[in-house]
């Protein structure tokens, strides 16, 4: 392993090289063009409408997670009062009918970044557990704020407002969802770019420094604190964006745009996306809102489900699932990667299958528990039986301890072929 | 005057509750460095197994078992839930409490559904014990007093005069010297994780009477416990005492008598604008006190951060 | 000339403890000073007040005849003074390059800029490779440094501390749990990248303070009991007495 690194020449970076990996920016964007046309129903442009405001406000907050190292339980009121403020700004009349829509979006992000310097201030001294209590306590003081400042926060039925009533930008009016899908996907590219080359800055570099060593970083002529607060304020610029887009999108905004349970959501899409790569958090947003747009039609409990996931997420693979893809990266450059397919089969699949079997029994016991007296029927998997007779029961039983059974039979060889695929040939044991 | 008796009684009853969690919570805390997002959580397990527990043999065995069984619990999340996370290091841990106390609020809705619960104080202490000027005491509040009194009179007994309250205030500060000494640390953490847990469990069971036992009572005050340890200063047992105590009274004080912001600023000098409805500063002209009682600790938080951002009792390396 | 580094009736306390009582200390430019003592004599404290980790509780630290009252870390750094830790110091998850790249930043002029691609300097990235040449660590670039050996970390950790520039360079221990090849290798190192420089150290091992000091000052209980040249100190009756005893005759 390491004679082999010593023999690979040094590659110094070619200085005056593009920053930008262009192939998968490429492959984003011409995706972005393109899949209204594959996907054209409207609720399909809802979602990926959600999916793409998600994104950047997952990337914005794994600036801090992930580059900056801090944990924030509040960062939802920044989004959510970039928001608030493009609605008045959407209200206002005059100002707004001179404004195109699609610049809407900076003013979004400097009220996110104002509320942030001014929260950055007292908020960075320290990281860690500290700045985590800090949040939470800003956060919750300004969710509370929303029942009391009613002019700001529109009480408890929100701000509401018409985004067709500002300047048409080049004849469109963004009356139809598609027209709002292209809006929101240029902003989706633009910020995750900027967000992107944000990390390839001094700045960002002394982000990852500060986050896995601040004393080091403060005896290198950095104040780790101003270091955390500019990645807070940055973060906060994003986070302001996507609220502004939000409230373009649903054109309404309530006290759950900002309170705990919406900034617990991002850390949770953040955490399973994986905070240690840039494009973690992108895929975790992708794959929450398609999970969650999902599941929460197909059973009441998603929500247990998803902390199940959650809770063994940090336990088991605390790198998300972009660890888990780029754990696969050096069997990959070993050639290895198509011996793992087939232990994977057969390990995965009876896993799935007892998960589901599993599941399966606990939507019998939640019906059992909280079904109107004398509703005995359920349906589950397209299946409709009585969920007081002990023959369902018993499959679901069945299956969920041969699916697991299984799994564990062949988790040991799956594990040697890991060890194999991982290891380069010539050099066994 | 008698009023402020009164308040003064149920202040003490809400500072003494948040005492009882935040005690938990900070000991854990200036233990493993370990933030239990989830304590309030054990608070309100605590609460709902004390429910199940008096439904079949009352409420006294709820009071005796529930908070056991909470505080194996919590032994059993510190052993096979957060050592495993320990190894990612601290910000991994928080996350991991917080996933758990989203867990534990979706189990709970899970097996009890999303009402709540007919969790009520046993007859026995269903009477006034006094009256002050026509606001009657009920005999549970007293109950409730006495219950945690006792509770921190044991653990400070337990913690400075008993030989494992020696061992556990050594661990606090030198883990490693104690572990050289061969006493087995991670064992003293589990063991705490397990104790602290049991107190929040016993503050959900005697809570759930008066607060309600629903699947949101968690979340309703564990931010609150936050805020009392960040005030009061991370670790610091006292601080946590003084900080549960000054939000008791503030919020308490805060809802009974209604001091609005209209008298404050006209008193200020401030003359009050014609339409009120339509000015931009209604919103702080038509503030009063028991509007604002429950974001007050908020307040008082942002406050102390930005003065003493150590906390009340706080070290200054903390 | 102004010397590089004062500490005058410098003192600190922890409680009622004084650990430094009372040091007077006078570095010229360009001197290697070495500080050794017993275990317990305040060497470590002594850095760490040099360097603004503690507060001192009384005396002046002047740096190039600046007082350092009051500054924190960063701006003493900033100051050209920089150090290494005893207990190695560095950016685990980084890789190598980023490592030293990370530490020429600030020395480069870029501040808390957010504008600029480091990858796109040229300046940046040369101004690095120089350093990974210099501490031989050029096979390893593109590694992350926790994965590095023990000696390898402690030569990345000297190249951190040289390459922001500065000119005072104070180094702690930086042979401690060392081999005899590793401490002799990395003796040599020391000696050609502070080439021209201020060196402050405080070592343990006596082969390294003879050979790469030329002045020595001696921390016995919190106070200097004996400064000067290498074969002045040795000769000191007070040294011999109070620490070094025979193991000085041995070399």
């Amino acid at each position: 392993m390491s004679d082999q690194q010593a023999r690979k020449p040094a590659q110094p970076l070619q200085a005056g090289s593009i920053a930008l990996p262009m192939i998968p920016w490429g492959i984003a964007a011409v995706l972005l063009c393109i899949l209204p046309f594959i996907f054209t129903n409207n609720s399909a442009i809802t979602i990926m409408n959600q999916m793409a405001i998600t994104i950047i406000f997952a990337l914005a907050y794994n600036m801090l997670l992930g580059q900056g190292g801090m944990l924030s339980f509040g960062h939802a009121v920044y989004a959510g009062v970039g928001g608030f403020a493009c609605m008045h700004i959407i209200n206002s009349g005059d100002f707004f009918s001179g404004l195109p829509l699609p610049v809407l979006p900076i003013f979004g992000g400097l009220v996110g970044m104002w509320l942030a310097i001014i929260v950055g201030a007292f908020s960075t001294r320290k990281a860690g557990t500290v700045f985590a209590m800090i949040s939470l306590g800003v956060g919750e003081l300004i969710a509370a704020c929303s029942v009391i400042i009613v002019v700001f926060f529109g009480g408890e039925e929100g701000v509401s407002g018409d985004r067709t009533y500002g300047l048409p930008f080049f004849g469109v009016e963004f009356l139809q969802q598609i027209e709002v899908y292209y809006l929101i996907a240029f902003w989706l590219m633009l910020s995750a770019i900027l967000m992107y080359l944000y990390s390839r800055t001094p700045m960002g570099r002394m982000a990852n420094a500060v986050r896995d060593n601040p004393e080091r970083a403060e005896f290198l002529g950095y104040s780790a604190r101003w270091v955390r607060f500019y990645s807070f304020v940055a973060s906060g610029f994003f986070a302001g964006i996507a609220g502004a887009l939000f409230a373009i999108n649903y054109e309404i905004l309530t006290e759950e745009n900002l309170n705990t349970t919406q900034s617990g959501i991002i850390l949770l899409v953040t955490f399973l996306g994986g905070v240690g790569f840039f494009f973690g958090p992108i895929l975790g947003a992708i794959v929450f809102t398609l999970v969650q747009t999902v599941l929460s039609l197909q059973t009441e409990l998603w929500g247990f489900y998803l902390g199940i996931i959650f809770v063994a997420t940090v336990m088991f693979f605390p790198g998300g699932l972009a660890g888990l893809i780029m754990m696969h990266v050096p069997a990959l450059r070993l050639g290895k990667l198509g011996r793992l397919g087939v232990p994977y089969l057969k390990t995965l699949l009876p896993a799935a299958i007892g998960a589901l079997g599993a599941a399966a029994l606990v939507e019998m016991i939640f019906h059992v528990r909280h079904a109107p007296n004398g509703d005995q029927e359920m349906t589950l998997f397209w299946t409709t039986f009585d969920s007081h007779t002990i023959l369902p029961w018993g499959i679901a039983t069945l299956v969920t301890v041969v699916g697991f059974g299984i799994m564990r039979a062949t988790a040991p060889a799956l594990v040697e072929a890991w060890n194999e695929a991982n290891t380069p040939d010539g050099m066994s044991e | 005057m008698d009023l402020i008796l009164v308040n003064l009684i149920d202040g003490l009853v809400t500072g003494l509750l948040l005492f009882m969690l935040s005690a938990g919570l900070t000991l854990i805390f200036s233990m493993m460095g370990v933030l239990n997002f989830a304590h309030a959580s054990f608070y309100m397990l605590g609460a709902y197994f004390a429910f199940q527990i008096s439904m079949a043999l009352g409420f006294w065995m709820g009071l005796l078992l529930a908070p056991l069984i909470v505080g194996v619990l919590g032994a059993g999340v510190e052993r096979y839930g957060l050592r495993r996370v320990h190894q990612y290091g601290h910000v991994p841990e928080l996350i991991f409490t917080f996933g758990l106390a989203l867990l534990i609020e979706e189990l709970v809705q899970f097996i009890w559904g999303k009402n709540q619960m007919p969790y009520e104080a046993p007859e026995i202490l269903q009477f006034t014990a006094f009256a002050i000027a026509g606001n009657s005491i009920p005999a549970y509040k007293i109950f409730m007093i006495f219950i945690s009194v006792i509770i921190f009179i044991g653990l400070l007994w337990v913690l400075t005069r008993t030989r494992v309250g020696m061992i556990i205030q050594a661990a606090l500060t030198y883990p490693k010297t104690v572990e050289a000494l061969g006493h087995n640390v991670p064992l003293i953490f589990m063991g705490v994780f397990g104790v602290g847990t049991a107190l929040a469990g016993v503050a959900g069971v005697i809570a759930g009477p008066v607060l309600g036992t629903f699947p949101g009572m968690a979340f309703v005050l564990g931010s609150i416990v936050f805020v009392t340890i960040v005030i009061g200063g991370l670790g610091s047992l006292w601080g946590a005492l003084v900080a549960s105590l000054l939000i008791g009274w503030m919020t308490t004080f805060a809802k009974s008598y209604n001091l609005r912001m209209e008298d404050l600023l006209t008193w200020l000098g401030f003359t009050k604008p014609e339409n009120i409805w339509d000015s931009a500063w209604r919103d702080l002209w038509t503030i009063t006190s028991p509007q604002i009682a429950d974001i007050l600790p908020y307040i008082l938080m942002v406050l102390i951060l930005i003065f003493r951002p150590y906390g009340l009792f706080g070290k200054r390396d903390a | 000339m102004t010397a590089a580094l004062e500490l005058d009736g410098l003192k600190k306390s922890f409680g009622k403890t004084e650990i430094i009582r009372g040091v007077d200390l006078s570095i010229g430019t360009g001197e290697r000073h070495a500080i050794i003592g017993p275990n317990g004599a305040g060497k470590s404290t002594l850095f760490n007040l040099i360097t603004g980790r503690f507060a001192q509780s009384g005396g002046a630290i002047r740096l190039h005849g600046t007082d350092l009252a009051g500054k924190a870390p960063f701006e003493i750094n900033r100051m050209g003074l920089s150090r290494s830790f005893q207990i190695t110091n560095i950016f685990p998850k980084m890789t190598v390059f980023e490592n030293v790249r990370c530490s020429l930043l600030w020395a480069m002029g870029y501040r808390y800029n957010f504008w600029s691609m480091v990858g796109r300097s040229r300046a940046l990235t040369d101004g690095a490779d120089e350093i990974l040449e210099q501490i031989n660590l050029t096979a390893r670039r593109d590694l992350p440094a926790g994965v590095l050996s023990y000696a390898e970390q402690r030569a990345l950790e000297i190249g951190i501390t040289i390459a922001g520039g500065a000119d005072v360079i104070m180094l702690d221990e930086p042979t401690a749990g060392m081999s005899h090849s590793e401490t002799d290798y990395i003796v040599d190192l020391i000696r050609t990248v502070t080439e021209g420089k201020t060196l402050i150290m405080v070592e343990h091992d006596m082969g390294v303070v003879f050979g790469l000091a030329d002045q020595i000052s001696v921390l016995v209980y919190g106070e200097i009991i004996a400064t000067g040249t290498p074969e002045n100190v040795r000769a000191n009756a007070r040294v011999q007495e109070a620490y070094l005893g025979t193991a000085l005759e041995d070399h």
